[in-house]
């Protein structure tokens, strides 16, 4: 099965800006990032400043892999990587029953807590980047096809923050209903 | 390429974009109100010692190594502030309870109280600089107020008596404790369920 390239260049466009996006707001508050990561309670605290450091390189390093076509796989590969990682805390910490803690994203995704949902979107993510890893179709691609790319990938983005933002709201709403 | 279809595709794109913008504002100003319309005070579950009830005294032994009684009269009004080092936002209100602990200083002290693991508590209590408040650990303690959630405070006049208490989350519902004693009402719900 091969999908077409102009799909795939539009996945690799949105995920790379979710990645570089994230990346930039963890780089503008290393101080938060930091604080979110201990309290994430997994690392010990001599890790905590260089894991600080290197995670958002990393997510910046996949997103641009992402965008220049032929490095798209290994970028694919690392940003699925980084997810994993990322993914695999939050799973841990909501296994520990801490539905309290700041998911840590930067941002404006920071005001959410973690939840399953956080996973999920997580879970919509990584098979986004599975699919940039399929072969493509060989295909000349057009100016209209550059549109679809660019405007596309825009337009995933902007889904994605949408869901953050109602992912955000979620506990807002919980919380109003249980204190009426 | 057909050029109509090409047309269709350029405006359904300009109005997808569009769609998705209105789509976050609206997301974003739901947030908004969430926000704004939840309940202004502390919120208070209706467990533990009732408010005008003499509250249980206890006396034990802060961390920093003096005894002191809990919840017994005294020259002080009492605030037993209830804290976990697993709990984010206790930290984020240590500043504000230092302020309060300064300017309330004429008719309060402020105790914090928690239990379990001493090491970490100890760890705690270095990292957020707390040794200007005296801190205990007690599970009774937490369990005589019927603890379920943190941050939580209780509100103790000079006779020992509970006059305030709830789940506290910023300044704002830790100061409406303060002014529900002033009202002589149990909590800010209650008061804005009479008006």
């Amino acid at each position: 099965m091969a999908v077409d390239p102009a799909v795939t260049g539009m996945l690799a466009a949105a995920l790379a800006i979710i990645l570089l996006v994230g990346a930039t707001q963890k780089w503008r508050d290393v101080p938060g990032f930091h604080g979110a990561l201990d309290r994430y309670g997994l690392l010990p605290s001599g890790l905590l400043r260089p894991t600080a450091w290197t995670l958002p390189v990393v997510e910046a390093g996949a997103g641009v892999a992402l965008v220049i076509e032929p490095t798209r796989v290994p970028g694919a590969v690392l940003g699925l990587g980084v997810l994993t990682v990322v993914t695999g805390a939050v799973v841990i910490n909501l296994l520990r029953g801490r539905f309290d803690l700041g998911c840590g994203c930067g941002g404006l995704e920071d005001e959410q807590p973690l939840s399953w949902g956080l996973v999920l979107r997580n879970v919509v993510l990584a098979l986004l980047l599975g699919v940039t890893l399929v072969a493509t179709t060989a295909r000349a691609l057009t100016w209209i096809d550059y549109l679809t790319v660019a405007v596309g990938g825009g337009t995933l983005y902007g889904l994605y923050v949408v869901a953050n933002q109602l992912l955000a709201n979620r506990p807002r709403l919980l919380r109003l209903r249980y204190s009426a | 390429m057909i050029p109509s279809l090409l047309v269709a595709v350029v405006v359904l794109w300009i109005m997808v974009v569009a769609l998705t913008i209105a789509v976050f504002a609206l997301a974003r100003q739901i947030g908004v109100l969430y926000e704004r319309v939840a309940p202004m005070g502390a919120l208070m579950m209706d467990e533990g010692p009732k408010v005008g009830d003499i509250a249980p005294a206890f006396n034990l032994t802060t961390l920093a190594g003096t005894r002191i009684q809990v919840g017994a009269a005294g020259p002080h009004s009492a605030l037993i502030f209830f804290v976990s080092p697993t709990c984010p936002v206790c930290k984020k209100l240590v500043p504000v309870l230092r302020s309060i602990a300064q300017d309330e200083s004429t008719w309060l002290r402020i105790v914090l109280a928690s239990d379990g693991d001493e090491g970490k508590q100890r760890a705690f209590y270095a990292q957020a600089k707390l040794a200007d408040f005296p801190y205990v650990l007690s599970s009774d303690l937490g369990l005589a107020f019927k603890v379920a959630k943190l941050p939580y405070a209780v509100l103790l006049d000079e006779h020992g008596r509970v006059r305030a208490k709830g789940l506290i989350n910023s300044r704002e519902q830790l100061e409406s404790l303060f002014t529900a004693k002033d009202l002589g009402v149990e909590s800010i719900q209650e008061y804005l369920q009479k008006a």
